[in-house]
């Protein structure tokens, strides 16, 4: 009886969604129309003749997330690196990331991840760097660089860390480069007045209406709209190393933390 | 029938499946099993709603880091819920 009273109540609910979003048109009708808004990001992403409000990148999501509305998205930077600090507050103290005698899964399971882990890395790193050309960006490609850290934490045990010559300070030390990176795409700008005396605006790429200053477009005929290629590149560190961090942490065995959370209590 | 509405229909049935699987079963480890399939579902429907950019990180984030968060914290408790 409970079963049917389930299933029923799930299948009302999917027809109900299913019904509100379509036919009667809740979100709109799908596909049919472009909203407004739409249109005009569609027109503005990349556009050459319009020099003062184009983002230059044919990536239409990239140029909303690091420059339409760039601030958030700074914003939603500091808020992961919030996050972090946090995390390295609670395990405060331990410094090396090892632990136990485990020597990871099976021969098999331990070659195929090797095999992996490069393609890990170049798709990353090309999710990265072509962010403001295709599907993609600094976020995405952080965290697909991160899957790296659960599986040499699953696959080769937590000692594989040290092993390849990552631990939690070069970790920590990485992720900061991409934050300060970050940091002086944003205030180059606002130095640039400073010293010209021109208008300049923070986080700004382009020219604008009233400021002429701009970031690079191009490098030899290849695009690299201005900001975005930077902003996504150190968000790329910033949060890669961020999760990095965070998994490192969390592989760790309890007893070991304990220790030097307990040995600091003690004032050793 | 467009194709794009079939294959949405199917991939969403089988995310509403394992999510139920998810939510029911008891072993937290096959719970989490269950999510990332139910995971790996939604992101074929985010690419076919043309959302290329969540689907990239949406994958790694819910069928690698997130199953693994919670695989290292069921890890620190007991495998079984309700015990």
């Amino acid at each position: 009886m409970r079963r049917v009273i389930v299933a029923v109540s799930i299948a009302a609910s999917v027809a109900l969604l299913a019904y509100t979003t379509t036919v009667a048109g809740a979100l709109g009708y799908l596909g049919l129309e472009t909203r407004t808004l739409a249109r005009m990001f569609l027109a503005l992403t990349y556009n050459p003749d319009l020099r003062e409000l184009t983002a230059m990148s044919p990536e239409a999501v990239t140029a909303i997330v690091w420059d339409f509305r760039g601030v958030d998205t700074l914003y939603e930077t500091v808020v992961f690196y919030m996050a972090i600090i946090a995390a390295l507050a609670i395990y405060r103290g331990v410094s090396r990331v090892s632990g136990g005698g485990g020597v990871g899964l099976s021969l098999i399971v331990r070659v195929v991840t090797k095999l992996l882990i490069p393609m890990n890395i170049a798709i990353a790193v090309s999710i990265a760097v072509h962010g403001h050309l295709t599907p993609g960006g600094g976020f995405q490609a952080g965290a697909t660089l991160a899957v790296i850290s659960v599986l040499l934490a699953v696959v080769y045990s937590v000692n594989s860390f040290s092993r390849v010559g990552v631990d939690i300070s070069k970790a920590v030390a990485l992720r900061s480069a991409g934050l300060i990176a970050i940091a002086i795409v944003v205030f180059t700008p606002l130095i640039y007045s400073a010293l010209t005396g021109a208008q300049a605006y923070l986080m700004q790429s382009y020219v604008k209406v009233d400021s002429g200053f701009y970031f690079p477009v191009d490098v030899f005929g290849q695009l690299i709209s201005g900001t975005l290629i930077w902003l996504n590149t150190a968000e790329f560190l910033a949060v890669s190393f961020g999760f990095f961090i965070v998994f490192m942490l969390l592989s760790l065995r309890e007893e070991i933390v304990k220790q030097s959370l307990l040995g600091e209590g003690r004032g050793s | 029938m467009d194709v794009t509405l079939l294959l949405l229909a199917l991939f969403s049935t089988v995310g509403l499946v394992f999510t139920y699987l998810a939510v029911t079963e008891r072993d937290l480890v096959r719970a989490i099993i269950y999510s990332a399939v139910q995971s790996s579902a939604y992101a074929v429907l985010l690419y076919l709603l043309r959302a290329p950019d969540i689907v990239l990180v949406y994958i790694p984030v819910s069928v690698g880091l997130y199953p693994a968060a919670l695989l290292f914290l069921v890890g620190k408790t007991e495998k079984v819920d309700g015990e």
